[in-house]
């Protein structure tokens, strides 16, 4: 009945094979929320997986209809030991991007996981299975090893993050005595290095669009015509080219976040990216070259072309083509005018002679819109969290003021007002979004111990409000 | 008298232009026009050869090509006293060429050139159901894979020659005549073939007729093309791609790194920004030869933009004394289901097509170097894909060549009204074999107009303009074979000027 017998008991749990036996389960399951085939996998992966799970441990067990047309429901779990105990709200999302089945080179395809050394392929082992199964395999080390939690949890399971989450702020309006709790604490997206222990104070926000030149209907031979007929792809490269340079540098002043304070600097200044041996090598000078790559991605706003098409690139044919299309995004941390974004982009596209360019709403399955959001570094929270993984890992965990991905955290800091710490357990290098998706093994065992370590804390304290 | 017919669309009075001709052109006018007028009959020798489905860049068509020529064209050459030579491709997979020859012993040796294959045919995509491999005749258009591009048009030719020879009894010339089988799929073997056997091609003057007139109601010589070079650009950074929330603003994008090269090399306004593919000032023969020639693309022309293209040039100036950069088509990421996440590679297929001025092997250096110069060394030049690989180098015969100047003047006779002359036309074809292999000046004749949706659905001839260009172009073969008129090679030592 201590905090190492409760670390051991997730080790063991790891070793004997059973997480990869569950993660296999999860990732079977074809959760993929961007397109409409894939909603009612959503709900099968809430009623036929975490429901058990979370009843298996005591907790009861919600699901919530989503309001918005073509979002996926959300599952509440809820343990309630004291109601003058802490309570602890955790996340996680079921629902995956889409599988690309025909892209991957690795493993067994997205839906069946398949070990290679280390590594664990399948869609969703890294992006959100894999982390929220560790988060409750924790739970029930503790409540196992201790009988009780020793706090009150609460877990939000979503189906709907990829697309946006839509629906769940107004999920969570709707009952908002029932998600109330005084700290958040939940597992996404990746540390900063493999082997370093990461807490996340925020998320960028992530504003999706699409800039589209439209100009006829239908193409016209480019030997009648090349010279004297606009040609929108041309167009679109010059207008991306005004907003973003070569190297990535937003081109629209009111684009950027106010300058980096001292204190983000501080936290950052020992933080270097790595996507670890297969990862992706950052070697060309990209983004703010005053900035440090970790500064780049954790303190400031950055423009990507998620995807651009024009013509028939499969079968291209000798046309001026009658429309192009970039499928553009902005993420941007807390602090920046979000609602001034677009118009400043109109007013900028304009200024340069692009009136021809429209900004279009993004495509439904990839809206995006998230909203910034970030915990101060001083919150009690932060050092609770901070403090407790030292102490498993003998490691000083680095501290980022918000990761650069975006997720709802505004709904747990903005709605219901908590203080909101992440600690992801994948990393850079996972392919998250892409074919060969994967989480490390020795990560997954080392975040177990973490997660066990942590919730034991939070029920040792004397925590009663 | 059909002429009435016709006068609708051209406008020009014919019955005082017969009266200035001798007798004999103008029975060998009427009778090509005779047999013009039983539509019936004449358009079912154009259904014969619109029935075969040439498609060149169908490898399945193969066959067919060589059909074409044993079955459809080449008889009526035969009829007409022409040997026939079926030359196999020297490429595997390519259509054969036809060459067709008729020696007289004469002075001069004039050689023709038509294509007897066709784009796709893009079945089920016509109006009204029509099927492109079946002709139909509907008030004054004449629907069918190939009436315009070329079938149609090299029909008119040897029904012009046909009534000549009635007449006459000979051409007055020697011909030479090429039918090829892949000029739609980029004329891929013509070249080596013609190097080959250069004697067997060789002649003194080319006159053939292909593509659209640049205005409707007026015709034009055409003395060359644009060259064109496709290829892609390509920015390939990394395998797969990356989540933009865990790595946007640190890896590099390759979109974004594509769409900025693309930007140095043609501005917002389609102008070229890179100094040795772009045209800086057009010579004075062409800027005269183009004065009064407008691009008119009759009903279903797309709008056209002035502020596109180079600064200060007419419509005309920019597609044919101009080069152009095209983006053909993109591609970066996933467009049809776009997820976060950086995509690895961006690729852009290009296109120059380029005047006299702009050497093709020149074009991918000049670009590599600007390239460089601007910081973009991680994006490479490729070859394109291989359905659409072309390349040509750009050809133009001089507006003041001899025979560019006689042919002027004869067709200009033919219509009572003045003939335009294009040193050279928008698009792109095999003239530039004509030019630097055989070093002949070259005149085409177009008979079709840009309204005939040629590559497209729905391609067609209008009946009376295929009428008026049956008449010219049996004048201007009568008159090449004239004992007094007829062009001379040997007095008029026809020059090049490039």
């Amino acid at each position: 009945m201590t905090r190492d017998s409760v670390i051991a008991q997730t080790q063991s749990y790891f070793d004997s094979g059973l997480f990869e036996t569950e993660i296999g389960h999860l990732v079977s399951i074809k959760s993929q929320s961007q397109i409409k085939e894939g909603l009612p996998e959503c709900l099968l992966y809430l009623t036929d997986a975490m429901v058990p799970a979370f009843e298996k441990m005591g907790f009861s067990t919600k699901i919530y209809k989503n309001p918005v047309d073509g979002g996926g429901p959300v599952l509440l779990a809820t343990r309630i030991e004291d109601p003058n105990l802490q309570t602890v709200l955790g996340y996680g999302h079921g629902d995956v991007v889409l599988g690309f089945d025909q892209s991957w080179t690795k493993g067994d395809g997205p839906w069946k996981t398949s070990r290679d050394g280390d590594r664990l392929y399948g869609r969703g082992t890294a992006d959100n299975k894999g982390q929220h199964l560790i988060n409750m395999s924790a739970l029930g080390a503790v409540i196992s090893t201790r009988g009780k939690l020793g706090f009150n949890s609460k877990f939000i399971i979503e189906t709907g993050e990829e697309n946006g989450s839509r629906g769940l702020r107004e999920i969570i309006e709707s009952d908002l005595e029932a998600f109330s709790a005084d700290v958040f604490i939940a597992s996404d997206g990746p540390r900063v290095r493999h082997d370093w222990p990461t807490v996340s104070l925020g998320a960028r926000g992530g504003l999706n669009f699409d800039l589209t030149c439209t100009l006829r209907e239908g193409g016209h031979h480019s030997g009648n015509w090349g010279g004297a007929l606009p040609d929108p792809a041309i167009i679109l490269a010059n207008a991306i080219s005004c907003i973003v340079n070569k190297t990535g540098q937003i081109q629209i002043k009111e684009w950027l976040p106010p300058a980096i304070t001292s204190a983000t600097k501080e936290l950052l200044k020992d933080i270097k990216l790595d996507g670890g041996p297969s990862g992706p090598i950052p070697v060309d000078m990209w983004g703010d070259p005053d900035l440090s790559s970790a500064e780049n991605v954790f303190a400031w706003n950055s423009f990507t072309v998620l995807a651009m098409s024009s013509g028939n690139p499969e079968k291209p044919v000798n046309a001026i083509s009658p429309t192009a299309k970039a499928h553009c995004q902005l993420r941007y941390i807390f602090g920046t005018d979000i609602n001034n974004v677009l118009p400043s982009l109109r007013l900028h596209l304009d200024a340069n002679g692009f009136d021809n360019i429209s900004i279009l709403e993004p495509p439904e399955e990839n809206r995006g819109g998230f909203m910034a959001s970030r915990t101060e570094p001083s919150n009690i929270w932060s050092f609770v969290v901070r403090e407790s993984i030292k102490q498993t890992t003998g490691i000083q965990p680095a501290v980022i003021p918000q990761m650069g991905g975006s997720i709802c955290n505004d709904l747990f800091t903005d709605l219901l007002g908590l203080p909101a710490i992440w600690i992801p357990h994948s990393y850079s290098g996972c392919s998250q979004h892409a074919p060969d998706e994967h989480i490390l093994l020795p990560l997954c065992r080392n975040a177990l111990g973490i997660m066990g370590g942590l919730y034991w804390d939070i029920g040792e304290e004397k925590n009663e409000k | 008298m059909l002429w009435e017919l016709w006068e609708d669309f051209i406008g020009i009075s014919v019955k005082k232009k017969m009266k200035n001709r001798g007798k004999n052109l103008t029975s060998a006018i009427n009778l090509s026009l005779g047999e013009f007028d039983d539509l019936e009959k004449y358009f079912s020798k154009l259904e014969k050869l619109v029935l075969f489905p040439t498609e060149s860049q169908k490898p399945t068509r193969l066959p067919v090509l060589k059909d074409y020529l044993i079955q459809g064209i080449g008889p009526l050459f035969e009829e007409l006293g022409y040997n026939l030579e079926i030359l196999e491709n020297p490429i595997n997979g390519c259509g054969p060429v036809l060459l067709a020859t008729r020696d007289e012993g004469a002075a001069l040796t004039v050689l023709g050139y038509g294509h007897g294959d066709v784009i796709l045919g893009q079945e089920g995509l016509w109006e009204k159901g029509r099927n492109p491999w079946k002709l139909e005749i509907d008030g004054k258009r004449v629907y069918g894979r190939g009436t315009a591009d070329n079938k149609g048009q090299h029909l008119t030719h040897l029904t012009a020659l046909k009534s000549v020879l009635k007449v006459r009894g000979s051409l007055g010339f020697n011909h030479r005549f090429v039918i090829e089988m892949g000029e739609e799929n980029g004329s891929k073997g013509f070249r080596q073939l013609v190097q080959e056997k250069k004697e067997k091609f060789s002649a003194d003057v080319f006159f053939a007729s292909d593509g659209p007139r640049s205005e409707i109601n007026k015709p034009n010589i055409t003395l060359g093309n644009r060259g064109v070079l496709n290829f892609d650009l390509l920015c390939s950074l990394r395998k797969g791609g990356h989540h933009s929330g865990n790595w946007g603003g640190l890896l590099a994008n390759p979109a974004i790194i594509l769409a900025n090269a693309i930007s140095t090399i043609v501005d917002r306004n389609g102008r070229i920004l890179v100094d040795g593919i772009s045209i800086k000032k057009i010579p004075k023969t062409i800027k005269v030869a183009l004065q009064n020639i407008s691009r008119d693309g009759g009903k279903y022309a797309p709008e056209i933009d002035p502020e596109w293209g180079p600064k200060n040039r007419s419509i005309i100036e920019k597609v044919t004394a101009s080069n152009s950069f095209e983006v053909l088509a993109i591609l970066s990421g996933n467009p049809e289901s776009p997820v976060n996440s950086v995509p690895p590679e961006a690729r852009a297929a290009c296109q120059l097509r380029f005047v006299v001025g702009t050497n093709l092997n020149e074009i991918i250096p000049i670009l590599r170097s600007h390239l460089d110069l601007h910081g973009f060394n991680n994006i490479t030049i490729e070859e394109p894909a291989s359905s659409n690989r072309i390349s040509f180098e750009a050809s133009r015969t001089s507006p003041d060549n001899p025979f560019a100047e006689w042919m002027q003047s004869v067709i200009s006779k033919a219509c009572n009204s003045p003939c335009s002359v294009l040193p050279n036309s928008a698009g792109s074809n095999m003239t530039e074999v004509v030019q630097y292999d055989l070093k002949i000046p070259i005149v085409w004749l177009p008979l079709s107009y840009t309204g005939c949706s040629q590559h497209a659905p729905n391609e067609h001839i209008l009946i009376p303009l295929h009428r008026e260009g049956l008449a010219i172009v049996t004048e201007v073969y009568w008159k090449l074979g004239d004992e007094t008129e007829g062009f001379k090679p040997n007095i008029t030592k026809p020059k090049i000027t490039t």
